[in-house]
């Protein structure tokens, strides 16, 4: 049981990536906090793609020229994937805290249960 | 030695995670948060991708924590007067039962970079890898896919990263020429 | 202990658009949060040139190792960035107008946009880079080269640098009279004096109509479309 848990010690990081960014997206009170939750999740993500492409013993997916076909290297496929991921990520990111600022700039508080006293109370 | 080099990348990760998750101060997190997304950028190149592993160390190393700076430069920063979070223990509650799923259906995947699995899918996988060069003239694998195979993805991210500059300034409600 | 971070440049008895002039040093010290550091200067300066090559050697020369446009055009955003973090957010802006920063990300999609309608134009589909060797005689792999760093380096360096722009000048302020928040954010939710008095929660800033060049944010000017109802 130790040494299948071992064997998939990515996996169990990408699970628990997932479950810390979630954690704090929905536990956190302040709102940065939150982008930063949602960021960790992303990269829990990116990393069970990335996990994906990985061959034991292989080599990263340059190939040169004169290949010899017989040499093991990472799926190039997931990589593409992740890559624009990230950078969608840091747009997304980057919206969020306009939002963000905004939002300070209307209420002047980021937490979040002040917030929603104060939109209850209009 | 690759077996030690993984297991303190793995240990600096999850410590770095769970640093996150509780420490208080919003400056505290975001700095954790660079540190943590350095080590997922080791961890990346570790697995065998290089362009991955540097585009997350560029963007999330260095973008995201300057414009997370920003944000708190911008915003405020309210000093607390306790290290750690309060635990939202029914949250924990859940998010514990979800890990617990999640790491059940784990030991059901292959073991991680075994050859020849269902990822390893021979006949996609090796047609792309016998003739990137032939048909682009690439050697990187990863820019002839990305350029070459499946460059309408790529187009479709750019023109995404570029509606989410017009969105911030529709957000913050700026005009960037004015009429004169 | 004050974040090492930007000047905001809002506007004080400089003249409305004129965030040239300001001073690291405003006269309003709750609103700047800029630190002059001597070590940060330094070594910004003494980084910068290796970072920026390093930034385009990458984006040249993604197809034969590890890089590409993706990380070249975010390596030349950060360098920026650290610029701007080093010595102010005014400074930079004044090296880097608005019209650059537009320049390169509309320039950027544009450029991309146009090398794969050329293939349509000769009844291809689009972005059909062996159409280049057919007609043209130019090897595929330029097809690829013209895309990536003529296309995603400039969007991505591009809109990563304006967005770091926009996020510095913060909301669009008319007349631009705040007063700094020193209010510590949580503690007044009580406050009466909120600044939002339409029902959509946003500040009444914009009031008219008049074309001025705010120094909040890039120049700005307040049309008609631009009060609060443009959701």
């Amino acid at each position: 049981m130790l040494e299948t848990l071992a064997n998939r010690y990515t996996y169990i990081l990408f699970a628990l990536l997932v479950v810390v960014g979630l954690y704090m997206v929905v536990a956190s009170s302040n709102l940065v906090k939150k982008i930063i939750g949602l960021n960790i999740f992303q990269t829990g993500l990116f990393l069970f793609f990335v996990t994906t492409a990985f061959v034991d013993g292989g080599r990263s997916p340059v190939i040169p020229k004169e290949a010899d076909a017989g040499a093991a290297f990472a799926s190039p496929l997931p990589q593409v994937l992740v890559l624009t991921a990230i950078v969608v990520g840091v747009a997304l990111t980057a919206v969020a805290l306009a939002l963000v600022i905004r939002i300070y700039d209307a209420y002047g508080t980021l937490e979040e249960e002040t917030l929603r006293e104060v939109r209850t109370d209009e | 030695m690759t077996e030690l080099f993984a297991v303190v990348l793995f240990v600096f990760v999850l410590v770095t995670a769970l640093a996150t998750a509780t420490l208080r101060d919003v400056l505290g997190v975001v700095v954790v948060f660079a540190a943590y997304s350095l080590g997922m950028a080791l961890f990346y190149a570790f697995l065998l991708a290089p362009d991955v592993a540097m585009t997350e160390a560029a963007i999330g190393a260095g973008v995201t924590t300057l414009l997370l700076l920003l944000t708190l430069a911008k915003t405020v920063r309210t000093t607390p007067d306790q290290w750690l979070e309060r635990p939202n223990l029914p949250a924990l509650a859940v998010f514990g039962a979800l890990f617990v799923v999640l790491v059940a259906t784990v030991v059901e995947f292959p073991a991680v970079g075994e050859p020849g699995v269902m990822w390893d899918n021979p006949g996609v996988t090796q047609y792309y890898i016998e003739n990137a060069y032939e048909d682009t003239g690439v050697e990187n694998a990863v820019t002839a896919v990305l350029a070459g195979y499946r460059g309408f993805d790529t187009f479709g991210e750019a023109v995404v990263v570029f509606s989410a500059g017009i969105a911030s300034l529709i957000v913050l409600r700026q005009v960037v020429f004015t009429r004169e | 202990m004050s974040n090492n971070s930007n000047d905001t440049g809002t506007g004080k008895e400089s003249a409305p658009g004129d965030w040239t002039t300001d001073s690291p040093m405003v006269s309003n010290p709750a609103e700047s949060t800029y630190v002059e550091s001597q070590i940060i200067m330094t070594t910004v300066r003494a980084v910068t040139p290796f970072s920026l090559t390093y930034g385009l050697f990458l984006m040249f020369h993604g197809a034969d190792s590890p890089g590409g446009s993706f990380q070249g055009g975010a390596i030349i955003a950060a360098t920026v960035l650290m610029i701007a973090f080093a010595f102010g957010v005014a400074p930079t802006r004044e090296w880097l107008r608005n019209r650059t920063v537009v320049a390169l990300a509309a320039g950027g999609t544009a450029a991309f946009a146009l090398v794969g309608l050329v293939p349509m134009a000769f009844g291809d589909s689009f972005l059909a880079h062996p159409l280049f060797n057919e007609e043209f005689g130019i090897k595929t792999k330029w097809g690829l080269e013209a895309i990536e760093v003529g296309g995603v380096a400039p969007i991505v360096a591009g809109v990563l640098v304006g967005l770091f722009f926009v996020l510095a000048a913060g909301m669009f302020r008319d007349g631009d009279t705040t007063e700094p928040r020193t209010d510590g954010g949580a503690a007044n939710h009580n406050r009466t004096d909120q600044p939002q008095t339409d029902d959509e929660g946003s500040p009444t800033a914009s009031t008219g109509t008049e074309a001025q060049t705010d120094d909040t944010g890039m120049p700005a000017e307040d049309t008609t479309a631009g009060t609060g109802g443009d959701r």
